[in-house]
Order: structure tokens, then sequence, then C-alpha cells
């Protein structure tokens, strides 16, 4: 009925273990025979190498001076400067490769902090229940109606300008918490329905060791899946914010500020490129990461691909 | 058979929800750093000035009497007058000027989101794992992926720069005057009502680019909404049943299914309205239309107080208003929300 | 109409987030004095600001849950998204956390005018 099974032929392979392992698991299984899945990875995987090697082997002063003098300004891709130059005279490559770091490194900081802040809350909702959880959860019910960029611009005001781009991930942090509070605590009530856990408390261990050893490793698909789909939107968030002017501060090899800049000051007079290659880059990542989101999503909860027929 | 109380009740709940809203506003303008006299003043002003406005600002007053003061200046929508992007104009008029332009941009992408989401969702439904279906999906989370502030210069760049077909920015070519014939302050009704043709061309061809971007937004999680929907309501029972009875498949779904299925969605298409309004701020940066979004970035920026807080109160009562328009459609297509 | 049980229970649930309020209050302030040396009025103030978001937030969680609770309760439920969200328990919790926002500002206001 459903195209997802492995064929036949997987079985064959010499790598007997890892192929039982992943058939194993419905949810891997279901995710590696989803090319579109598959090629969200690879756009990751890319953009990761790009982000490392580009941390490693740049010098930031170098990409961030102005170049006037060295390069040719406003120079069309070429050759030699395969994505040209911006108004400062400066070649956009190591630019943009830059940008994937600091997309990856913000992106990572703002996802992990609104997981680990989110996990706590979920696990303590789900945990003392009554009116622990309804506080809890009905304000993140709240955050979740507000518009996300409309927020993020309100809780933007209440940090330093000093902060930079830190300034935007604080508040996209707490723009997006919620989505993984809710998330958790619907998994860990699930993990705590079950009588084994009953079973444990009744038997004296503590609330921490019970939370830990047995709820977290028990939502940890589900917050994966979260995760893969909001750090997409984290990413394309920061640069909003970066484009309208409330994230990394001039000079910074952002992608969001590089399209800012591009758009503001090079735009109207044909210097497309400033514009185009950091925002190619951009919507590809944020592309890999929606649709391996989506993969997982589809794999972890197989019911929406049943056949209408 | 018009559900007077229900809307009675609900516009009742617009003064909680202002009331809430105004509150939040005032305590987060409160605790974010920056002194509003000292922004009017300038950074350079004498200390003497800078105290005279405070003092006329009533900034020397305890904090739970500025809350009454502003609270009642909310009820009566009054604002004071704008502290450095508009000098000596009232907020109310700065607001008169560019909530249509928002208004406008809003509606038609939205109506774009709308005329194409829902028909793509249910096409990408009843072609199940299809190409069709696949395509879709594709296109729908690609356009999602792709941020506004990068697809709007990509339409300029090539319909505007390279094309020449459309204009690259602004409400209306600049050699018309839309002021003497302004009703709604939404250029393209405004220049129809006034039956001024060559004006109203010119409006539609500035408005399609900013619409299209921020439609095309609108209308991937929309058809995205619609096929999940679609497929849910598809697998429920009386549909087999329906099916069993030996009608045509897909004239089924169309029949029985898509009444169903557009229950949930038009509740997300009035909770993303809110997105929508979010989206209009990047697009107007775009496109340099000067609407209530870049209004509210900027006042941020500048710490424009009183601005902030009158965009902010705007949003919120054009959010609930939509929403109570999403309820009033919803409770015709599901009776039972009328209790 | 709501009968007179119902406004009782309402009034309990924000009476009692404003008495919590009402006392954490004093703490907060002692807390910003002693801790960052703010002067008290200074003080009231922020303890001030800081029960408006929470009374803002109550207020707002509150009209959205009794303007949309039906519809969003209806949409879950249709979606299955197996989330038990329900109006009534969203309007209790809102109310408390209103109450509690709004308790913490009579109480700053209140020792403000006394330290002030």
């Amino acid at each position: 009925m459903s195209t997802e099974t492995l064929t036949d032929g997987d079985g064959q392979t010499t790598s007997r273990g890892l192929v039982d392992r992943v058939r194993a698991s419905p949810f891997l299984s279901r995710l590696l025979s989803n090319r579109l899945a598959l090629a969200g990875l690879a756009i990751i995987v890319a953009m990761v190498v790009i982000a490392i090697y580009a941390r490693l082997t740049l010098d930031l002063d170098v990409i961030s001076r102005s170049q006037l003098g060295t390069n040719p300004n406003r120079a069309a891709p070429n050759l030699e400067y395969p994505f040209g130059t911006d108004g400062q005279a400066r070649d956009l490559v190591p630019r943009v490769a830059y940008g994937a770091w600091y997309a990856m490194l913000f992106g990572t900081v703002t996802v992990g902090a609104s997981t680990v802040l989110g996990v706590g809350l979920g696990i303590v909702a789900a945990y003392y229940g009554d009116i622990t959880d309804n506080v809890i959860m009905r304000t993140m019910d709240v955050l979740l109606a507000f518009p996300s960029l409309l927020l993020a611009l309100a809780l933007v005001s209440i940090f330093p300008d000093s902060l930079g781009l830190w300034r935007a991930v604080a508040a996209l942090t707490l723009v997006y918490t919620p989505r993984f509070a809710r998330v958790v605590r619907g998994a860990a009530l699930t993990v705590l329905e079950n009588e084994y856990i009953d079973a444990t408390v009744a038997l004296g261990a503590a609330d921490p060791r019970v939370l830990v050893r047995h709820v977290l490793p028990n939502c940890l698909a589900p917050i994966t899946v979260q995760s893969t789909l909001n750090f997409g939107l984290a990413i394309i968030d920061l640069a909003a914010l970066s484009f309208l002017g409330f994230g990394a501060s001039a000079g910074t090899p952002s992608w969001g500020l590089m399209l800012s800049n591009g758009v503001s000051q090079g735009l109207l007079t044909g210097v497309w490129w400033w514009s185009f290659f950091p925002g190619l880059f951009l919507a590809l990542t944020v592309l890999g990461f929606n649709l391996l989101g989506d993969g997982m999503r589809d794999a972890l909860d197989p019911r929406m691909r049943e056949a209408v027929d | 058979m018009f559900p007077k109380r229900f809307v009675l009740k609900r516009l009742l709940l617009l003064v909680p929800v202002l009331i809430g809203v105004a509150t939040l506003v005032f305590s987060i303008l409160h605790l974010s750093p920056g002194d509003p006299a000292l922004t009017i003043a300038g950074e350079r002003a004498s200390q003497e000035f800078v105290e005279r406005i405070r003092a006329d600002l009533g900034l020397n007053d305890p904090i739970w009497v500025q809350y009454i003061d502003f609270l009642g200046n909310v009820a009566r929508f009054d604002f004071g007058e704008s502290y450095v992007i508009n000098r000596n104009t009232t907020v109310r008029e700065v607001l008169s000027n560019t909530l249509p332009v928002t208004l406008e941009l809003a509606l038609y992408g939205q109506l774009f989101g709308i005329l194409f989401g829902i028909p793509l969702g249910v096409l990408s439904a009843v072609k199940q794992d299809t190409i069709t279906d696949h395509a879709t999906r594709v296109g729908a989370l690609a356009g999602i992926s792709v941020p506004i502030f990068w697809s709007g210069p990509l339409l300029i760049l090539l319909f505007a720069q390279v094309l020449g077909v459309f204009p690259t920015s602004g409400r209306i070519s600049s050699s018309f005057s839309v002021s003497a014939i302004r009703v709604t302050g939404m250029v393209t009704i405004d220049t129809l009502i006034a039956g001024e043709w060559d004006m109203f061309r010119s409006a539609v061809r500035h408005m399609l680019l900013p619409s299209l971007v921020i439609g095309i937004y609108s209308m991937a999680l929309i058809s995205r909404m619609m096929r999940s929907s679609m497929l849910e309501v598809v697998r429920q029972d009386y549909m087999r049943t329906a099916r069993a009875k030996g009608q045509g498949a897909k004239i089924t779904i169309l029949k029985h299914g898509f009444r169903n299925a557009l229950i949930p969605v038009i509740t997300i298409i009035g909770i993303q309205f809110g997105g929508l309004l979010g989206g209009a701020v990047l697009t107007e940066t775009v496109f340099a239309i000067g609407g209530i979004g870049t209004l509210l970035v900027e006042a941020i920026e500048v710490g424009d107080y009183p601005i902030v807080q009158g965009t902010v109160l705007t949003f919120a009562f054009l959010f609930t208003l939509v929403n109570l328009v999403v309820d009033i459609t919803y409770s015709y297509l599901d009776p039972r929300i009328q209790q | 109409m709501p009968e007179l049980s119902a406004i009782r229970e309402r009034g309990r649930l924000v009476a009692g987030g404003a008495v919590v309020g009402g006392i954490a209050t004093p703490l907060l302030m002692v807390g910003l004095v002693v801790a960052a040396g703010t002067p008290p009025m200074a003080a009231a103030e922020t303890a001030f600001a800081f029960g408006g978001l929470w009374f803002g937030f109550g207020l707002l969680g509150w009209a959205g849950s009794v303007a949309s609770g039906r519809a969003v309760e209806a949409a879950q439920e249709h979606l299955e998204t197996g989330t038990e969200w329900t109006e009534r328990r969203s309007r209790r919790a809102m109310a408390r956390i209103g109450g509690f926002g709004g308790g913490t500002m009579v109480s700053a206001a209140v020792l403000g005018t006394i330290v002030g």
C-alpha cells in the first residue's frame, strides 16, 4: 500500500547490521526513502561545510574591511570575482561564505536556547500538571498567537543596541520557545501516562530523575522535528531583523545585512549581484531545513501519507 | 439568522483586548532603555530644556498616574504628537495617512493567497502522490522558504529593471497627485471612484508586484493547510460511506469534503493575518511604500514612543477585527460555534 | 448571562492571583533595592511595569480565549492535533495571570505612594 517500505534488494547489501537497524526504525527508513528530505539534508550538509570552511580559513577583518583600491568597485560577476564586488569593493564570495557561518551559528544558538527553555517548561508543565501546567501552557498559547516578526520587533527594543545580532537572537529565542514547550509537553504527557513511570514514582524516585531518565529520551523525535522546522524559520527571521536594521552591525557579513545594503544601495542602479547571492544562499539554506523538517514530520506521523483512494 | 448577539459579544471583547495590548506596550516601553524626553530634545539639548519636556509630557508623575492617563488617551485614540518622525503632527494624522497603504497591500496579498492557495491545496490533495501533488508541495515549501526581502528584489529586477513592464517602487507615478481625490486612502480604490483611468492604471501597476510578493507567502501557507485538511476530511467515515455508495470519488470529495475541509483553513487564514502584517513590514521596506509597517520599524529605531503606541494598538485592533470577520464566516460554515 | 456562582468563581481566581502578586511585589522591590541599589521609588515603578506585563498579558489572553476559544477548540478537534486545549482552562489560567499582574500593579502603586 504505502510506497515507503524498503524494496527487497536492500537486505542483500554487505552492511547488514546497519540496514537492519535502519529497517527496525520505521522513522529512519521512511525518512531515508523520502528523496526530498534527502535533498534537504544534502543542502544543509553543504552549507555547514561552507560555514566551517569559511570560519577556519577566512579572516573576518579582511572580509569586513572596505577593499577600495585593491578590488574594482561594484564589479559584475566575472571569473575573478564569481559573485561580483559590493559598494565598498569587497569580494562577495568570501562574504557570502562567511554569512553561512553566521546563519548557522546564530540559528543554532536561537534554536538551541529555545529548545532548552521549551523542553524545560514543557516537561515541568506535563509533570506537575494542574495549575503549573495551565499557567505555563496558556502563557505559551498567548505568545504563539502573536505574529512572530511583530513580536520579535517588540522584544528587540527591550535589549540594548550594543548586543548587535545577539539582540535579535535573544528576542527570537523568546518568540520560538512556546513552539517547543507545546510539542514537548504533548510528548511528555504520553510518556508519563505509561504505567512504568507511575511505578518508578511509587518506588520513590525523585522528580528530576524520572524526568531526565524516562521522559526526555522519549521526546527526542518530536523535539528534533520541531528544531529542524524552526531552524529555517529562525534563519529567515534573523535575516529579516538584520534587514530591518535590528541585527548585525555595519560591516558584518551576515546575509540579512548584505541583502539590506544590496537592495537599498545597489538594486536600482543595476548592481543586482550584491543582493542576489546572499539571498540565494539564504533561501537555499531555509529550503534545505524545510524539506528535511517536512520529511521528518511525515516520517513521524505517517497518517498524513495515506493514499486517498 | 444573522448572529447579532454573537457579533455584539465579540465587539465588546475588543475593549479588554485593547486595554491588554495598551498595558503591554506601556510596560514594555517603560522597561526598555531610553529616555523619551532626551529623544525629543536631541543629544545636545540643555538640561533645562530636557527637564521642561519631561514636565510637559508628564514624565515626572508617578508611573501609575501616567498609566491611567495613557489608558484615557487610548480610549480617545489620542496618542499626542509624534516625537521625531513627523514633528508637530498628531499620531492620529500620521496613522490615517499610512494605515490605508498597508491595508491595501495586505488585502490584495490575502486575496491572492486565498484565490490561488485553496484551489492548489485541493488539487494537491485530490491528486495525492502524483507529479502534480509533489510539484505543488515543493512549490509551496519554496514559497515559505524564500524570504520576502529576496523575492521582492528579484521581481523588481526582472519586471522593473530587465523587462521594464512594472515600476520599481512607490504607489503611483509621481506625475499624479492623489491627495485631491482622497476618499479611502487606498490609491486603487480612490482613483476608481474618481474615474481617473490613467491614474488607476498606474496605481494597479504599482500594486501588482508588492501584492504578488506578499501573496505568494500567504498562498503557500494556505495551500499546505488546505491539502492536509482535505486529506483529513477524506479519510473520515462518512466520506468512505459516500464513496461506497458508488459516487465517483472525485465528485464526492469536491461536494462533501470541501466545505468541511474549509473550516480549519478559515481559522488559519485569520490567525495568519498577523503574519501577513509582519510580511507587510518587509514588503513596504523593499518597495519603498510608506505604510504603517515601515512607520513602526522607524519609530522603534528612533524611539518615537507615541508612534510606536499608536501603530501597535492599530495592529491589535485590525487583527481582532479580521478574526471577528473570520469567526462570522466560520459560524456560517459550522453553526455549532454560535452556541 | 453568567450566574452568581460563576461570577464568584471568576472573582476567586482573579483574587487568588492578585494576593500572590500583592505579596510578591514588596519582595521584588526589596530585592531591587538591596541587590541592584535601585532607589525605592524607581523600584516601585519597575515593579508596576513588571506587573503591567502580566496584567496586559492575562487580559489579552482571557479576551482571546473567550473570543476565539470555541473556534480553536473545534479546529483542533477537527485536525486531531491531540492537544487538549480548552477555552475554559485557558480562561481560568488567564484570570490567574491577569490577577497576579493587577495585584502587583496595585501593590506597587500603594507601596510607591508610601515610600515616595
